[in-house]
């Protein structure tokens, strides 16, 4: 059995990568079972999706705790103890990230394993839309796996990805054959392992769940604004700096656009961003009339503030 | 609210009343709009919200708001506000309630309820006069499910049910002309991109009493497909193109709160989104754009 996951942040296409390898798996006669976790948050937030794929009928249930991939479509991701990336993993999982950098996450992650970058896939016509991030993430995974031909892996995507219309779909095969023409120096470098069967697992103990009074059991909220003590901060890619210097303390611009009320501004009107909440939409960046604002990327700045303490 | 003129940008509220920390995407134009709508109502609220992305704001144990909350299925939450309304009054008249602890009854929804759902919920309680406001976040889809087509979505969008050439071949509802016709409080159109448009209209809602409806734009990067960034370009692009006229209806007339001059091509709106790439790539849908072009302009033809 193949076991592999994909983390990414929702609206990177990572549930999307999922389907096309679970496709192609099914495509080269495998049973396959692939599925998406997030919760209730949205376009932004860490989630992952997982694809289990074996010759035999799959025993295993629930979200993949043993990867033999994982693949890091967000390198920002791997800071986020949140977001789970190595969870699981052992010397024997092959990491795939989306970085320039795939030997300095090695090392940063102290792990003995092989860590691969994504392919870096170029834009066609220069300049133009980016790769499809789902489109590389799967076709570069589908080579590392080494049992899903060039042929099965073009019709995946095809099935896939039939509502984007004919225009994108050429381009999405190209990205994605590209991706797997690219790590054909790693074709098979994950190892397909034993597949669980039923009944080498324990049973678990019964859990007896009482049932609670209604003023107990109701989800009854007394606190006010308590959700902010859900640090969305964690969603970023981007994190927005002011330059201080820059800054003409307008009139609340930023503060009022922000659609996070993450933007405070204080009595002589300097702006200050809440980067416990701010989810890095980067409206900020957009609307700041001397622009004022940048954007750095969140590896970036989480590194610039270490080295400043 | 107090009694002062919101005149500029200085004027608006600098401390936020709503939470941060919701699990609302990044970006999300629907929320932008609430938070400046929430500044300006404050917590002696009880905010009535039918199902859809906003049911996600009170996210049990978290809650944005500093007021009450509560939720109701689709169709009904105008009835539920109803229910809120009558309590309070009931709880005012038996003293049981000090004046000064009244509450305003806010229902919050998106464009399903809106404009399809809930509508005949509505149109009873303006028929009854219920004392509300509605504010109505329409992302011009089922956005919490998918982007599905409800009756807001515009003419030619694509959506998770429209997913064709064409995409979505009806007609986006005018929900601002069905309130109207009821002859109620108030109603006016806001977006989040124009704070102190919506903030003096908040203001005025709130020095009325009866039905008013704050019907508000909300550009959705996740269902409108387009970067998170660009939420408030696209939003002032709505209004530039005249495709999103801000406008109020008080007193039995109709005014328009900014007309747009000179009016930019819808295309420079359309071709920021996703949801229209298809009238752009593989080869331009001339014909298409036109149409679309052709609304706008006889929308503001007829107003003169
Ligand atoms: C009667 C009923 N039908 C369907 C649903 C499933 N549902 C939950 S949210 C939603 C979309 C609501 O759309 P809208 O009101 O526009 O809000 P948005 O999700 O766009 O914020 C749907 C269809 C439901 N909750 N109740
Ligand atoms: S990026 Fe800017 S606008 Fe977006 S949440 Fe952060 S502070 Fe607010
Ligand atoms: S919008 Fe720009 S200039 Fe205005 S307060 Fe914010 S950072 Fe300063
Ligand atoms: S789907 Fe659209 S309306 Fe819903 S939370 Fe996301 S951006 Fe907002
Ligand atoms: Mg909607």
């Amino acid at each position: 059995m193949f076991r592999i996951r994909f983390h990414g942040r929702g609206g990177q296409g990572m549930k999307t990568a999922g389907n096309i390898l679970g496709s192609a798996f099914f495509g080269e006669g495998f049973e396959v079972q692939d599925a998406p976790r997030y919760g209730a948050e949205r376009r932004g937030a860490p989630l992952f999706s997982y694809v289990r794929a074996s010759r035999t009928p799959i025993q295993e249930r629930g979200v993949i705790d043993n990867p033999d991939l994982v693949v890091v479509a967000d390198e920002s991701l791997m800071m986020l103890p949140a977001a789970g990336v190595m969870q699981g993993v052992t010397a024997d999982t092959v990491i795939l990230i989306n970085t320039r950098d795939a030997q300095g996450w090695q090392a940063r992650a102290r792990f003995p394993g092989v860590v691969l970058a994504v392919p870096a896939i170029a834009a066609s016509p220069p300049g133009g839309t980016p790769p499809l991030q789902s489109a590389v993430c799967a076709g570069a995974a589908a080579r590392l796996v080494g049992v899903i031909r060039r042929e099965t892996l073009a019709q995946a995507v095809r099935l896939e990805l039939d509502a984007r219309g004919r225009l994108m779909l050429d381009q999405d095969l190209r990205w994605t054959l590209a991706a797997y023409d690219a790590m054909s120096a790693h074709a098979g470098c994950v190892r397909e392992r034993v597949a669980e069967r039923n009944g080498v697992t324990a049973a678990p103990d019964w859990i007896d769940v009482p049932q609670d009074s209604v003023r107990r059991a109701a989800p009854d909220i007394h606190a006010t604004a308590s959700s902010e003590q859900s640090l969305t901060g964690t969603w970023r890619s981007f994190r927005p700096v002011i330059d201080p210097g820059h800054c003409n303390r307008c009139s609340w611009i930023c503060g009022t656009l922000c659609p996070d009320s993450a933007i405070r501004v204080d009595a002589d009107r300097t702006p200050h961003i809440d980067y416990d909440h701010c989810k890095g939409c980067l409206v900020c960046v957009a609307v700041c009339p001397p622009h004022a604002i940048r954007a750095v990327a969140e590896g970036k700045a989480a590194a610039c503030e270490k080295i400043a303490q | 609210m107090s009694e002062f003129v919101i005149k500029s940008m200085k004027d608006l509220p600098s401390v936020h009343l709503l939470g941060a920390g919701t699990a609302m995407c990044a970006g999300c134009g629907g929320l932008q709009a609430l938070h400046e709508v929430y500044d300006l109502l404050g917590h002696k609220t009880v905010v009535v919200n039918a199902a859809g992305c906003m049911t996600l704001l009170a996210n049990y144990p978290y809650t944005p708001f500093r007021g009450s909350w509560l939720y109701t299925s689709m169709a009904s939450a105008p009835a539920g506000a109803q229910g809120v309304r009558d309590a309070l009054d009931i709880l005012l008249e038996k003293k049981r309630l000090p004046p000064e602890e009244n509450l305003t009854a806010v229902v919050l929804t998106g464009d399903g309820s809106a404009y399809g759902m809930g509508l005949s919920a509505t149109s009873a309680a303006i028929e009854r006069g219920l004392d509300f406001i509605y504010l109505c976040y329409d992302n011009e889809g089922y956005g919490n499910t998918g982007q599905q087509t409800s009756a807001a979505t515009p003419h030619g969008a694509r959506t998770a049910t429209h997913a064709g050439v064409a995409g979505f071949g009806g007609e986006k509802k005018d929900l601002f002309a069905i309130w109207a016709a009821h002859r109620p409080a108030y109603v006016a159109t806001v977006i989040g991109a124009e704070p102190l448009d919506l903030a003096r209209k908040i203001q005025h809602a709130v020095s009325v009493k009866g039905p008013r409806l704050i019907l508000s734009l909300a550009p959705c990067p996740t269902g409108w497909d387009y970067d998170p960034m660009d939420t408030v370009e696209i939003g002032r692009l709505a209004v530039k193109t005249g495709i999103w006229p801000l406008k109020e209806y008080r007193d039995g007339k109709v005014s328009h709160t900014r007309v747009p001059h000179p009016r930019l091509p819808v295309e420079d709106y359309l071709v920021k989104q996703g949801r229209f790439a298809h009238l752009f790539q593989p080869v331009r849908n001339d014909k298409l754009i036109a149409e679309i072009q052709a609304r706008v302009d006889e929308y503001w033809r007829d107003v003169g």
